[in-house]
């Protein structure tokens, strides 16, 4: 193992899901703010700079959508890895995770001896993978209520439109709160970690926050995925087709509705 | 240089024996006077020969020529007007006094009745009939060289009064530009000869008379306007918090209601009223009512609308797209069944496919609370305790990890 270059940690899959989540969650804080902080001066400034408040919405819409569709491809993938290649859900929080946090901080404060040892993702990643989840999902369930208020006030009730919109500005600020604090805690000032970026850690980083995947990997224990059995990749082939058809019917049957009249596009 | 004595004192002879009109189809000889007031050269050569003292500014002022035709007064004679000229050298007092009285008894005591009063109590005025009328070139007021006429108007009062901003306005430039002698002039609506200040109750614009003052020519917005809420209150209880025309469209630098920049800047307009807390704690009227506008979807696009260009069009609904204007009505009298019948009927003008499960999609001004709009009302409490708790608990766990591994690379 070449000491300079560091450990892989990431394949190029991460390396391109982390790329579009970090250019379509900056674009969304940034045209998104604008819209929930309108009578702010900065935020006219953002406004100005795109050139109206139309594009800012256009642009949002967008990168939404991307991202919508990132959620959607990330939950077959998972689908894909956990029940056809029988891989291990390595992200999923368990109890190991509340007992590495509890003696993270008895570490830290002098109680215990060494700190926890943990595996390919730590408590602290878990968190934010889990809080990401969680965001995303509620943010495009609120965004296409937004989106299309007068075809979901039929299905939801207005009041839900009014909700949906409280929610989706509260999640937005606790996201980019955390991604300003939590985030930039772990990634940047702890360790300054690019591995998400050049797909390999530095050891010493690696020995110290994964000790036991490296552990593994050493041993050469690391999981590996399982054959292709022909009866599960048929089983998943036609659910994942019959998801992204339904997910793509139901836009299109709300998107077809015309919910406002033609808007003025600029002088 | 002598006139003519006996010349003039016939032409003022007639002059006081018959009418006016009489006088002015007779021909009035004033060529003695042109003899000396035909040129700034015989001006000259006059004051020279009689020894008076001439100021040189003056002597553009003193050359007059023989009146024009069109101009209504031709065939009145010099000395008509100017009594007392007959002595030369012209007595020093010649210019006292207000000389179109002769004729004009009642323009003259309408004018002594208004606010260009001479102050004095005299018979001379403020503003003599000459600042507006011109002396030498009356003419009628729909002749286009008349001073009166409706495209000069504006010039004479704005002599004495800044209000520039008139020839901004849609009426100013209806006028001006557009060559629409029918457009309000500053006489349209203040009156001529009997002018008052807005603070007499007799004004034409006074509050409660400014209405029926716009009507003259907006008469169907004036009808709209006594029967809403605002106009009724005026002209029913001389209710002067109410808005009269005015304060949305401005007296002078009128701003038409068709205009980008009128749609965008209507929300505060409505606002500097309905966001006075003590205006609308007299009628029992929250203030809230811009607050909630600006913080749903229509009023924060208006908003970032305005923020980027104020002429642009703004396609979201303001103020009056929902309440109407000229129109506006109160809810209170309105059944909860009736508002929503109504609301729904506006929120389609834009929303073709909206049903009335799109109307709670709006809070009609209302702040959420645990009884009206509960739903929203939870979920911002929640966020209001999670966010910071959250944040709170991140920047703890950050500073304690800070703490620690500080404390372990000290010890090892």
């Amino acid at each position: 193992m070449n000491e300079d270059r560091g450990i892989r940690r990431f394949t190029r899959r991460h390396i391109i899901h982390h790329a579009i989540m970090l250019v379509c969650f900056v674009g969304l804080v940034v045209t998104g703010m604008p819209q929930r902080y309108p009578a702010q001066n900065w935020a006219k400034a953002v406004v100005l700079l795109f050139g109206g408040v139309e594009r800012v919405r256009f642009v949002h819409h967008w990168l939404g959508t991307i991202m919508s569709f990132q959620l959607v491809w990330h939950v077959l993938e998972v689908v894909w890895l956990a029940l056809v290649r029988r891989l291990p859900l390595v992200m999923m929080p368990g109890l190991a995770d509340v007992r590495h946090f509890w003696q993270q901080i008895r570490f830290n404060l002098g109680l215990a001896s060494t700190p926890p040892r943990m595996g390919r993702y730590t408590f602290a990643e878990k968190l934010e993978y889990l809080a990401l989840i969680w965001g995303t999902v509620l943010m495009v369930a609120t965004g296409l209520l937004l989106l299309y208020p007068v075809r979901f006030s039929q299905l939801v009730g207005g009041e839900a439109i009014l909700a949906a919109k409280a929610a989706h500005g509260g999640e937005a600020l606790l996201a980019f709160l955390s991604i300003i604090t939590w985030h930039a805690y772990f990634v940047h000032l702890r360790h300054w970690n690019t591995s998400i970026f050049t797909g390999r850690l530095e050891e010493r980083v690696y020995a110290e926050e994964h000790a036991l995947e490296l552990r593994d990997i050493r041993r050469g224990e690391a999981p590996t995925p399982a054959p292709l059995v022909a009866w599960r990749v048929a089983v998943f082939s036609v659910t994942a087709l019959l998801v992204v058809g339904g997910t793509a019917a139901i836009l299109a049957w709300i998107g077809a509705m015309q919910v406002a009249i033609a808007t003025v596009t600029g002088g | 240089m002598r006139v003519g004595g006996s010349r003039g004192v016939f032409t003022q002879q007639v002059a006081s024996v018959a009418l006016c009109l009489v006088a002015a189809a007779a021909s009035a000889d004033d060529s003695a006077c042109f003899e000396c007031h035909g040129s700034p050269e015989q001006v000259r050569e006059a004051a020279a020969a009689m020894e008076l003292q001439l100021d040189e500014a003056r002597v553009g002022r003193l050359v007059v020529g023989p009146m024009q035709a069109g101009t209504v007064h031709a065939g009145v004679a010099c000395i008509d007007c100017h009594a007392g000229a007959e002595e030369i050298p012209h007595p020093a007092d010649l210019l006292r006094g207000n000389p179109c009285a002769a004729c004009h008894e009642d323009a003259l005591a309408a004018v002594n009745r208004s606010t260009h009063r001479d102050p004095a109590g005299g018979a001379s005025l403020r503003a003599g009939c000459w600042a507006c009328h011109g002396a030498h070139d009356v003419r009628p007021a729909n002749d286009p060289d008349s001073n009166i006429h409706p495209a000069h108007v504006a010039e004479r009062c704005l002599g004495c009064h800044a209000k520039r901003e008139y020839l901004r306005g849609e009426h100013g430039r209806g006028v001006q530009i557009g060559g629409l002698d029918f457009a309000a002039t500053c006489v349209s609506c203040h009156g001529g000869h009997d002018v008052q200040p807005h603070r007499a109750s007799d004004s034409r614009v006074a509050r409660r008379n400014v209405s029926k003052t716009c009507g003259q020519c907006h008469g169907r917005v004036e009808r709209a306007y006594l029967k809403s809420v605002h106009g009724a209150a005026l002209a029913e209880h001389d209710n002067h918090d109410v808005p009269t025309c005015v304060d949305c469209h401005a007296a002078h630098n009128t701003q038409s209601a068709a205009s980008n920049r009128f749609r965008l800047d209507s929300a505060r307009m409505c606002g500097r009223c309905h966001g006075d807390k003590a205006m609308m704690q007299k009628y029992g009227i929250s203030t809230a009512v811009f607050e909630t506008y600006v913080a749903d979807f229509h009023g924060t696009t208006a908003e970032l609308f305005r923020a980027t260009s104020p002429d642009q069009p703004l396609n979201q609904a303001v103020c009056y797209d929902c309440h109407g204007f000229h129109d506006v009505e109160s809810t209170r009298r309105m059944g909860d069944e009736q508002v929503k019948e109504r609301l729904l009927v506006r929120c389609q003008a834009c929303h073709p496919a909206a049903t009335r499960d799109f109307l709670s999609a709006w809070t009609s001004h209302y702040e959420p609370s645990r009884d009206r709009y509960p739903l929203i009302y939870w979920v911002r409490l929640f966020y209001w305790w999670v966010i910071p708790g959250t944040v709170g608990f991140f920047l703890a766990y950050i500073a304690l990890d800070v703490w620690g591994r500080r404390r372990h690379r000290r010890v090892s």
